[in-house]
């Protein structure tokens, strides 16, 4: 009789413990009164960038399909085309398909058109929200990026969320250990100390090495990483309001200053190719050894530094962008991956079952921990254990990431024609670089005058 | 006249000599065309065994490795993507010549009302850009049922693969004589017969190089597949770019995905070389 009790307990015990661990592996949000199967039998259509959290979504596909009885149709688009396909499949206005994964500034096209669902039909019923969702552990000002209330000219933060953070960059300096000890510097905190830095690491690494990466294409990509952070921190904004228009402010004295600043910058420290750099030249620079410091997004060297990602893997760290004096804060620019929702989708509800289920925070977790998905969107998830482990090769991220991620925002004035005005930002650039105009400020007074001509129509 | 012998003969050797050195000439200019030529398949080879570590590295050392393979032919689902690809190009190719095939010998032989208009018709679907006609025909796709369909991809892709083989095959039938139809004929083969066993040899070199020229344009087609598919089928040139993903991008994965992207057209293009050059050539020398 003893040892039966015995034996009850333990198999009791080791079937507690087998559910616990079940449990953790299983789904990621479980509540006993939330009916996870109500739209059991429907297929949801995914429309996937390729990028490292799809990678762990599909790999949860199929605990997603086994919690909720919905079959997940998903098609994978490399970036350079994906929004090709995003923009024509929504302008069918066929519901085809449920969700698609887009950055804010593509929000701000497809919102404007009316093919995007607000968010907050599904987040403000908690009829329809599992009870341990905690939307409030969803880094804020990635939520508050995506919120926009489609007015040209009003910053984001308010209005209809149009879609909810899966990942996002903020912006900082990623610097090669190795380079700066090699030159005697210490990682600089100030643009004067940055400009003397670049001196110091000229040719570091033998010829064809440089100090600093950065974007520099003709396009869009050029202006909102470092460019755009840096001309927020020099007091610079990119439009104003003015009698019912956004009247365009790149040639105002702070943007001038920038800019002369930027150019020194590429001069002095930068890729004899700059102008052909995108993220993966400058981000490969840093890697190969070729580029000292990389201003970029904060996860683009996190590639570069995972084991035998690259030469110089395990030698990059990363610390706050340098400001005009040491301490200031630093105004950083945002990009965001966000899952958005087709407003023409004809399965609105369960679509919301797989932005619940994939923005939660067991999968925020798998997702950074498990897998290669950093910047996770979860607060919970850069405060865990877990995740200080897995990135603590890269030396300053979890740190920078603290101290920038607070004044962190989309530093763009949104408006329609985004793409048109920084590309062609990016363009004058180029050319300023290049020595067409006779001074910073000539180009930047040529930019404005596109940039008011673009908008002529946008009315306020 | 012995002198005369002695020049003639210094004159055979010097032409030999200078016929031997011109030969030499051509095969080392051949021999470095060839090379250069060749570079960028050696290259995508290297790129194809090196890891991501030392991808930058411009010197020729390097430690060989399969782990780009393993990762694309084992670890995703390129295989697939790439008989997707199969199918479809094929089975483009196979209905263009099936229909255009007689289409061409139709426009090429008949006397009919606006016989060029539609002729031209047909080759003005290769004028405009995939990307301007790209939305009608998704939303036609979409409410016919052919989104992300074999048989729609198969069809779209006749916009590609049409013109070419039936302009290409018309010029090849324009060139052979009615005559030989007719004598054909009087020696008692019906219609049927002759098209098979008298017109299609005649044509094979044209129709085996633009035949060959569609399924490389089908093969190669970006547009059409990434926004008339996806979920079920995605064709191997939206795939073999999956590779770049936004966040960070494998060259040596890239490069074993174009290798085998590239393969069945260098494939092809060796056994059938012969029919290519002639059949390139052929039309233009004939007056």
């Amino acid at each position: 009789m003893k040892a039966g009790f015995k034996f009850c307990v333990v198999f009791l015990m080791a079937l507690m413990v087998f559910a616990v661990i079940a449990g953790f592996g299983a789904a990621p949000v479980e509540a006993a009164d939330f009916n996870w199967k109500k739209y059991e039998g429907t297929t949801v259509k995914v429309l996937f960038v390729q990028h490292s959290i799809v990678d762990a979504i599909v790999s949860k596909l199929a605990d997603f399909e086994a919690l909720t009885g919905i079959k997940v149709e998903y098609s994978i688009t490399p970036e350079a085309n994906y929004f090709d396909k995003v923009a024509t499949s929504l302008s069918s206005r066929s519901g085809d398909p449920d969700l698609f994964m887009s950055g804010a500034y593509q929000l701000w096209d497809y919102s404007s058109a009316g093919f995007v669902e607000n968010i907050d039909n599904f987040l403000g019923d908690s009829a329809k929200v599992v009870p341990d969702y905690d939307a409030a552990d969803i880094v804020k000002s990635a939520v508050d990026a995506l919120k926009w209330d489609g007015v040209p000219g009003h910053a984001v933060g308010k209005g209809p969320q149009l879609g909810l953070p899966l990942a996002f960059e903020i912006y900082s300096l990623a610097y090669n250990k190795r380079a700066f000890e090699k030159a005697g510097v210490a990682a600089p905190k100030t643009y004067d100390e940055l400009l003397k830095v670049c001196d110091a690491l000229k040719e570091w690494n033998g010829p064809g090495s440089y100090a600093i990466a950065i974007r520099g294409a003709r396009d869009w990509g050029t202006i909102h990483p470092g460019y755009m952070s840096t001309y927020a921190n020099f007091g610079a904004v990119d439009f104003k309001a003015e009698n019912g228009k956004l009247v365009s402010q790149v040639n105002s004295p702070e943007s001038v200053k920038m800019n002369e600043f930027w150019v020194e910058l590429i001069k002095r420290g930068g890729s004899p190719s700059w102008s052909r750099y995108t993220w993966y030249e400058a981000g490969a620079d840093l890697g190969a050894g070729k580029a000292a410091m990389l201003f970029d997004a904060d996860n683009n060297g996190v590639q570069q530094n995972w084991p035998n990602a690259s030469q110089e893997a395990g030698n990059i760290a990363w610390t706050v962008m340098p400001l005009a004096k040491a301490g200031d804060t630093p105004y950083s620019n945002y990009w965001t991956w966000a899952m958005a929702m087709n407003s023409a989708s004809k399965n609105k509800d369960a679509a919301w079952y797989f932005l619940m289920y994939f923005t939660s925070k067991p999968f925020a977790l798998y997702a950074s921990v498990d897998k290669n998905s950093v910047d996770p969107a979860r607060t919970s998830v850069w405060q865990s254990e877990g995740f200080a482990k897995k990135m603590a090769q890269q030396e300053g991220y979890i740190d920078t990431f603290n101290k920038t991620i607070d004044s962190t925002t989309i530093l763009f004035t949104p408006q329609p024609y985004f793409f048109e005005t920084t590309t062609e930002w990016a363009a004058t650039l180029q050319d300023i670089v290049a020595g067409q105009y006779k001074s910073v400020k000539e180009g930047l007074d040529a930019l404005k005058a596109k940039m008011d001509e673009a908008l002529k129509d946008v009315d306020l | 006249m012995h002198t005369q012998m002695e020049w003639k003969e210094t004159s055979v050797r010097k032409s030999q000599a200078l016929s031997a050195v011109a030969s030499l000439a051509r095969n080392l200019g051949l021999t470095l065309y060839a090379l250069f030529a060749l570079f960028p398949l050696v290259w995508m080879v290297i790129c194809s065994l090196k890891t991501d570590a030392e991808m930058y590295n411009t010197v020729f050392r390097f430690t060989p490795t399969l782990s780009n393979y393993n990762a694309v032919l084992l670890g995703t689902d390129y295989f697939n993507a790439f008989f997707q690809n199969l199918i479809v190009a094929g089975g483009a190719v196979v209905l263009t010549i099936v229909a255009g095939v007689p289409a061409a010998y139709a426009l090429a032989r008949y006397d009919f009302k606006k016989k060029e208009d539609l002729a031209f018709q047909i080759l003005s679907f290769k004028f405009a850009p995939e990307i301007l006609v790209i939305l009608p025909i998704f939303t036609i796709f979409q409410k016919i049922g052919l989104y992300d369909t074999y048989f729609g991809l198969i069809w779209v892709y006749q916009l590609i693969t049409m013109p070419l083989v039936i302009w290409v095959v018309r010029g090849y039938f324009e060139e052979i004589s009615v005559e030989i139809e007719q004598a054909a004929q009087l020696d008692g083969y019906k219609w049927f017969d002759v098209f098979f066993k008298i017109l299609v040899p005649l044509i094979k070199p044209g129709l085996v190089a633009s035949a060959l020229l569609a399924f490389i344009f089908a093969w190669n087609s970006f547009t059409f597949p990434l926004v008339l598919s996806g979920f079920k089928i995605q064709t191997m040139t939206i795939t073999s770019l999956r590779y770049i993903a936004s966040d960070t991008v494998h060259y040596g994965q890239v490069a074993v995905a174009a290798l085998v992207a590239v393969s069945p057209e260098i494939l092809a293009c060796l056994f059938i070389q012969k029919h290519l050059v002639r059949g390139l050539s052929f039309g233009a020398v004939k007056g």
